[in-house]
């Protein structure tokens, strides 16, 4: 089920009827419900994938209660393993078994060996990165005894298969959601209000910025050996804001919709097209992904002490063990990568946690420098969302050949060029507001809370008449669904 | 949780309120280039505004034709009339069964048609019918039935014109408006048909296609069946004569023709008439008036032949 279909927008409103009138607010019904809900939601896709959730739950649950029994440490190894090979078992099959079966087959063939494919027709069950790092951080946690397991099974399944955040993200931990499951739920008027909000940006951003840029981002990306520079340059910046509309817009749908049944969930983006350095951005970009890498892989590998050599391969894993989570495809690899390249010198200069607070907090503009900073920024995001969106490497480095040549310098050509200007103010309009309310935690957070009710009213309504106005005639799924 | 829930409802209120007054304006005053999802285009291609103007007037007929340009381009209304028939042509650019079913709702009582042809023609059974709605919606005055047509189309183009066609029929905003007869090569004749001035067409290849019934269609089709034998109404179901080229390009046209024999009297002209790419034809779909002729005076031909049995 998309959050921008009409299905959901029946679902949502009975699931939060029914959660908030059962009688007294009973939170061993209320989890039961989200179960139910959060399996029905899961299902509209494939009813199979419930199956895989399922087993994950019931192995993680199981091994989660065996950990906390179990002392000898070679035996809770042995059940940490277990897990891992379980969720991670699933996720490479189902998501790399072809690219390794396929790179096998190359590396063979370029040895003379030919091997006779046997690929399978696999389908990539929604959101398995998602739901799979959620489910393991758990295991990995009680192991550490950072968190004792629960013996709650139904408030275990609400917390794997919490449908807001279930198939994109952000990411949670068990011990910041978890314990919200055991805890009584109260219905808090500001928190419903503030989540509707939220909700009603992410649809913007998902709706009028991303799926409007993907129209023309496709049509350039697809054709781009017809394409002038200036119109392959307009066709990354295209993708560039359909990638963060579409996934930061989901993450404002998830987390506001949380917070109608009285969830908070973590911050997945915090305005990460308005940093000054790249360690800035990734601070603020997929926060939840980041900071499990960052927890579960970085720091169990030495993190940034030692030595230099060690601080590089550290960098170099993480970026890259992130970009292959994204895909199979070396483009995400290769992705990867020059984000572990951007991110070096930094690291090593000692400079990577340089811009810890928002840009120009409590002022309107940004300095010069500031601005020239993030520009630049911006621009390394962008050359680096080319190997993203491509469909292989050679792909990207024709794309990226065709930026730098002299038709950059020339008019772009493009069919529906009147719409794509309509496009391009839109994108202004949206960092114009993301802007002025940088310093909180989605832009219209606070904007209008001080005026009159018929003008704050006025202004959602006016979103909401953009949506109608700029949405296109179907639906399409979020990017982030496919990894 | 009660403030919540009312405060909700007044915002959807007041937010739909918004969203239909600001549609007006929007509609109205701002550049195409800015109404995307509003496509209201009056007096538009193949003189819909002049046929839906026209049926209001007419009552009482033989033959009512029904289904897409290949009606309004194929059955030419003055060879019945000299056959002494009273007919009507209804078709409509692209009109799939959502949108017969809608005028046909809308008319029957009126007409009361001894016959029915329904021209049918298997993409219109493949698309979701959106740009024949919108035609319609444009040129029509709307009502319960184009609400209906509207939520089964469920797309916000449709819901856009729609509404803002509401406004614009609450106002009379398209009382001024009337269609010239002939526009470029078109000229519209009384009854609905409309003539291209003679051409002929240079065949081009086709890619290969395979005909696949969307399911909404063919709900709207069984019901359109139903009711016309609900009325006691002759039904014949015709495919109208396509290029041989393009008619070719279909891979399992026998699915299509017995599809459409299991819901009534079936004729496949395609199958029943040899007629040349280039000598009767002016574009990859239409017959041109030679084409038009011979069709026509066959189906006469059927016609009398059935009266005879």
């Amino acid at each position: 089920m998309l959050f921008n279909s009409i299905d959901f927008g029946i679902f949502l409103p009975l699931v939060f009827m029914l959660y908030w009138f059962i009688p007294n607010k009973k939170l061993k019904l209320q989890n039961i419900l989200i179960v139910i809900a959060s399996y029905i939601f899961y299902g509209w896709w494939d009813w199979r994938f419930l199956l895989l959730i399922f087993f994950s739950t019931i192995v993680d649950y199981s091994i989660g209660i065996r950990l906390n029994t179990t002392h000898k440490p070679i035996n809770r190894k042995m059940l940490l393993w277990a897990s891992i090979f379980v969720n991670i078992g699933f996720l490479c099959f189902f998501k790399y078994y072809n690219f390794f079966l396929d790179n096998f087959i190359t590396a063979f063939s370029f040895l003379g060996t030919q091997i006779k494919p046997n690929s399978l027709n696999i389908i990539l069950p929604v959101g398995i990165s998602f739901y799979t790092f959620q489910s393991l951080s758990y295991t990995i946690d009680i192991y550490r005894k950072k968190l004792n397991p629960t013996k709650d099974f139904i408030a275990f399944l609400a917390f794997v298969s919490f449908f807001p955040q279930l198939v994109a993200g952000p990411i949670e931990r068990a011990s910041d959601l978890l314990p919200q499951f055991h805890k009584k739920r109260f219905f808090d008027y500001s928190k419903a209000t503030d989540g509707m909000r939220q909700i009603l940006w992410g649809l913007f951003k998902k709706i009028v910025i991303a799926d409007n840029c993907a129209e023309f981002a496709n049509s350039i990306f697809n054709n781009s050996a017809n394409m002038n520079g200036s119109t392959l340059f307009l066709g990354a910046l295209f993708f560039t804001f359909q990638i963060y509309g579409d996934f930061s817009g989901y993450s404002d749908i998830a987390i506001g919709t949380s917070r109608l049944f009285g969830f908070n969930l973590k911050r997945n983006f915090a305005f990460p097209y308005f940093s000054r350095d790249i360690a800035e951005f990734w601070r603020r970009w997929h926060i939840s992904l980041s900071s499990w890498f960052r927890d579960y892989l970085y720091i169990p590998l030495g993190g940034s002490r030692g030595r230099s050599l060690t601080k590089i391969r550290n960098t170099f894993i993480i970026f890259i063990v992130s970009g292959f989570w994204h895909g199979a495809n070396w483009t995400f690899i290769v992705w990867g990568a020059l984000n572990a390249i951007y991110f070096l010198p930094l690291l090593l200069t000692n400079n990577n946690r340089k811009h810890l607070e928002i840009v120009a907090h409590g002022k309107y503009l940004p300095t010069l420098k500031e601005l020239f900073l993030i520009l630049i920024t911006f621009s390394l995001t962008v050359f680096s969302w080319i190997f993203f969106r491509a469909e292989n490497i050679e792909h990207a480095i024709n794309y990226i050949t065709g930026i730098f040549s002299l038709s950059f310098f020339t008019v772009p050509k493009l069919a529906g060029m009147d719409r794509a200007i309509t496009i391009l103010i839109l994108i202004g309009i949206f960092i114009l507001i993301e802007w002025l309310g940088r310093e909180d935690q989605y832009a219209i957070e606070y904007l209008g809370r001080n005026w009159h009710r018929s003008i704050r009213w006025s202004f959602y309504s006016v979103i909401i008449f953009i949506i109608g106005m700029f949405m296109p005639s179907v639906e399409s799924p979020f990017i982030y669904f496919q990894f | 949780m009660k403030k919540f829930v009312l405060n909700t409802l007044l915002f959807v209120l007041f937010s739909g309120l918004f969203y239909f007054i600001a549609l007006f304006f929007w509609g109205k005053y701002t550049p195409s280039m800015l109404k995307r999802n509003i496509n209201y285009k009056i007096c538009s291609y193949g003189h819909i505004h002049s046929r839906l103007s026209e049926v209001k007037k007419k009552k009482d007929i033989d033959i009512l034709f029904l289904g897409s340009s290949h009606t309004y381009r194929g059955f030419d209304t003055r060879i019945f009339s000299k056959n002494n028939l009273q007919c009507f042509n209804l078709g409509s650019s692209s009109q799939t069964p959502i949108q017969t079913e809608t005028l046909l709702k809308r008319y029957l009582k009126r007409l009361k048609p001894k016959t029915i042809i329904y021209e049918v023609y298997p993409i219109t059974f493949m698309i979701d019918g959106v740009e024949s709605s919108l035609d319609i919606i444009a040129n029509d005055k709307n009502d319960l039935f184009s609400l209906e047509m509207v939520f089964k189309n469920n797309n916000i183009k449709t819901y856009n014109t729609f509404l803002y066609a509401l406004f614009r029929d609450i106002f009379n905003l398209n009382n001024s408006y009337s269609e010239p007869k002939t526009r470029g090569n078109d000229t519209y004749i009384s009854g609905g048909f409309v003539e291209k001035e003679i051409s002929y067409f240079k065949p081009t290849p086709f890619e290969k296609e395979t005909i696949e019934i969307n399911k909404s269609q063919l709900k709207s089709f069984s019901k359109i069946v139903s009711l016309i034998k609900k009325n006691k109404i002759d039904l014949i179901l015709v495919y109208a004569p396509i290029p041989p080229s393009n008619y070719k390009r279909f891979t399992n046209n026998e699915y299509f023709d017995n599809t459409m024999e299991s819901y009534s009297e079936y004729y496949n002209f395609n199958k029943l008439m040899s007629l040349n790419d280039s000598l009767h034809f002016f574009d990859a779909h239409h017959l041109n008036q030679k084409g038009v002729e011979l069709f026509n005076n066959k189906l006469i031909k059927i016609l009398n032949e059935r009266k005879v049995k």
